[in-house]
């Protein structure tokens, strides 16, 4: 056969080839119809052995590179990534999550220090010299902070509150879920990046709780009230997103027998699922913090429904066991351990 | 581009992993350029053209402008609907810082998923995300990759300067930011500009005359395929060098068909008159002009394929 005659006869299959694909390219997945996927798998694989044809003659860089284009195109269309659908994602943050966080119990402890040691130094350093603090996090914001907490700030829940709360909503889950983001992100300079963050938001809230502590009045009281129903959420997960990010630093650092980007890859898939929890978290906690942390009802019950939530959440964290073995845990191996190619 | 494609050859020749070559003729096949070998189940080797930075960060601009007015649609609608109601207007201020924090975090994941490794700046360029293997994305791979654009935008000023990404791209063979190593994706060109190419260069070219020729007329078909080789992307070797790798294969080809060494004509590939300098490209391209004409030598299958079979 030399080449003209191959295209000849071949040109037909590559042209309703063209045709199935420009037409299934438009198509969502569901509406496609058995009879086009059947004929695109069968024409796909003819073109493929076309394509070696072509190599192995070297007939031509030009028809190469249409066979492989059409080739890719088809390869493109069938080989996709099995749709996982959406129904997962409860029953993964339910328990899988704590389960795949106890199993990076240590990377876990080292962020819970990275971030614990500074708040309890800087806030007993606030405390006591109230003067550093002011120094170290600047006048402004501790000023602001005494104003914030001085005094009962809503006393009526009506149109004002939803409205200014909803807006505050907002900017909680973009601040610090972004936040959270970032520390997962720079966890891959060797896990830097999430301990400069883990550091400084650790000094940064102890500074602020160690300095109204030392104001003596009701404003200590009144910030505790109000952290703590949210900090339930938040905390923990400023310190699991850091956690995130040192999982990734140490796939850098300590690739044991991999090379270090396949030891970063293998790392990766978890560490983002903590990061992705955490992102969940900070959204509840962003709920929690605009509309039930501020509420004009009295500080002792809003003490216990925060202690509620504390314990709640650490027995989630340390409780909660995946059913079975559907678990979710799954979804952070599915993708690595599935052969590369299936249909 | 160049400079890319030089050091990717360097190191395939170094001996690190490579993807398979086929080599059924005995010659491995050097890339020299940003393509990169991707091996299907059916055990055919096709090749992927990698994007580089500068495409890549078009897109970006392009969906930087696309999250702008996402965000700026987002922020007109509760000013529009809220004189003398405060409750929506907080409300909608809300639920804009919200979509600002969708948008700074899953613009790229969210397209990524839905359109098959695209972004609507990606569309304008033709690129596409894709694993290393060559399969589509995954959403998890897309969820992360974008997260890492936060690590890839270092070092911050006023805004990221990506210079981390950039570094990492020319650094990778397969020219990766950060994002794309740790999450195992590449992202590749899918215009199909550079096909049309040869058809260009070809066509100020008169074909040979059977009138020049004391001898056979014809070529071998493979020696048209290196020749089709030789311009296949005419930004990579330059004309300097080409006539240089030409200057061999032309003397025999004359030698095989018998034309004698006249036709002098000055000619260089854009039409700039330089003497004679590049006459033996010139003559590989009549060569190719006169004997991969009409429906084989320019992509011709491309369109209406159909219609010419029987």
């Amino acid at each position: 056969m030399n080449r003209e005659r191959f295209i000849r006869q071949r040109g037909n299959d590559w042209y309703q080839y063209e045709q199935i694909i420009k037409h299934l390219r438009g198509t969502p997945l569901r509406y496609w119809r058995s009879a086009d996927v059947l004929a695109l798998s069968r024409l796909y694989r003819s073109i493929c052995y076309d394509l070696s044809l072509v190599q192995s003659r070297e007939w031509g860089a030009q028809l190469e590179q249409y066979l492989n284009d059409l080739v890719a195109q088809g390869h493109n269309c069938l080989y996709r990534s099995p749709p996982r659908s959406v129904s997962v994602l409860p029953g993964f943050f339910l328990t899988g999550f704590p389960a795949l966080l106890r199993k990076r119990k240590l990377a876990f402890l080292l962020s819970l220090s990275l971030f614990t040691v500074p708040l309890v130094v800087s806030a007993v350093v606030a405390y006591l010299r109230p003067d550093v603090a002011e120094m170290v996090a600047g006048h402004e914001t501790l000023e602001s902070a005494k104003q914030n907490f001085s005094e009962q700030h809503w006393n009526v829940v009506d149109e004002r509150y939803a409205s200014d709360r909803s807006k505050m909503a907002g900017f909680y889950l973009k601040n610090n879920a972004g936040i959270s983001f970032q520390a997962f992100a720079l966890g891959v300079f060797c896990g830097i990046g999430s301990a400069l963050i883990l550091v400084s938001n650790g000094i940064s809230l102890g500074m602020t709780a160690g300095f109204v502590s030392s104001l003596r009045d009701e404003t200590a009281s009144n910030f505790f009230a109000f952290i703590v129903s949210h900090g339930a959420f938040e905390l923990p997960a400023i310190v699991i997103a850091g956690t995130a990010g040192l999982v990734l630093g140490y796939g850098v650092l300590c690739p044991g027998s991999r090379t270090r980007t396949a030891a970063l890859q293998h790392h990766a898939r978890e560490s983002l699922l903590l990061a992705l929890g955490a992102g969940m978290m900070l959204l509840l906690a962003a709920l929690i913090e605009a509309f039930f942390s501020p509420l004009p009802v009295a500080r002792w019950i809003r003490c216990v429904v925060g202690m509620c939530l504390w314990a709640i959440v650490l027995a989630w964290l340390l409780l909660a066991r995946p059913s079975g073995d559907e678990s979710s845990l799954q979804i952070a191996r599915s993708d690595e351990e599935r052969p590369d190619h299936e249909n | 581009m160049v400079r890319c494609g030089v050091r990717l050859a360097s190191v395939y020749s170094n001996g690190q992993p490579t993807p398979r070559r086929y080599s059924m003729s005995g010659t491995s096949k050097r890339k020299v350029d940003s393509r990169i070998l991707v091996e299907t189940p059916e055990g055919v080797d096709f090749e992927f053209v990698l994007a580089g930075p500068g495409k890549r960060s078009a897109a970006f601009i392009a969906d930087l402008f696309i999250k702008a007015g996402f965000l700026s649609l987002g922020v007109v609608l509760p000013l529009a609907l809220s004189p003398g109601r405060p409750l929506i207007f907080g409300v909608g201020v809300g639920l804009w810082l919200a979509l600002w924090f969708v948008v700074d975090w899953f613009y790229g994941s969210i397209f990524e998923s839905m359109w098959n490794g695209q972004t609507p700046g990606k569309r304008l360029y033709h690129l596409r995300v894709i694993r290393t293997n060559g399969t589509p994305i995954t959403s998890a791979s897309a969820i992360g990759r974008n997260f890492l654009l936060a690590a890839d935008s270092q070092p911050l000023l006023i805004c990221g300067l990506y210079t981390v990404g950039l570094i990492s791209m020319l650094a990778t063979r397969r020219m990766q930011r950060i994002g794309d190593l740790v999450f195992d994706t590449m992202v590749v060109d899918e215009s199909r500009e550079r096909a049309s190419s040869i058809r260009e260069v070809v066509e100020e070219v008169e074909p040979l005359l059977r009138s020049e020729c004391t001898r056979r007329f014809a070529v071998p078909e493979r020696t048209l395929a290196l020749i089709e080789r030789l311009f296949d992307d005419t930004r990579l070797i330059p004309d300097g060098l080409r006539e240089v790798i030409a200057t061999p294969l032309s003397i025999s080809i004359r030698k095989r068909m018998g034309i004698s060494e006249s036709s002098p004509i000055g000619w260089n590939l854009n039409g700039r008159s330089s003497g004679t300098a590049l006459r033996h490209t010139y003559f590989l391209l009549r060569v190719l002009k006169t004997f991969s004409s009409s429906d084989i030598g320019t992509p011709g299958p491309v369109s209406g394929g159909g219609g010419r079979s029987e």
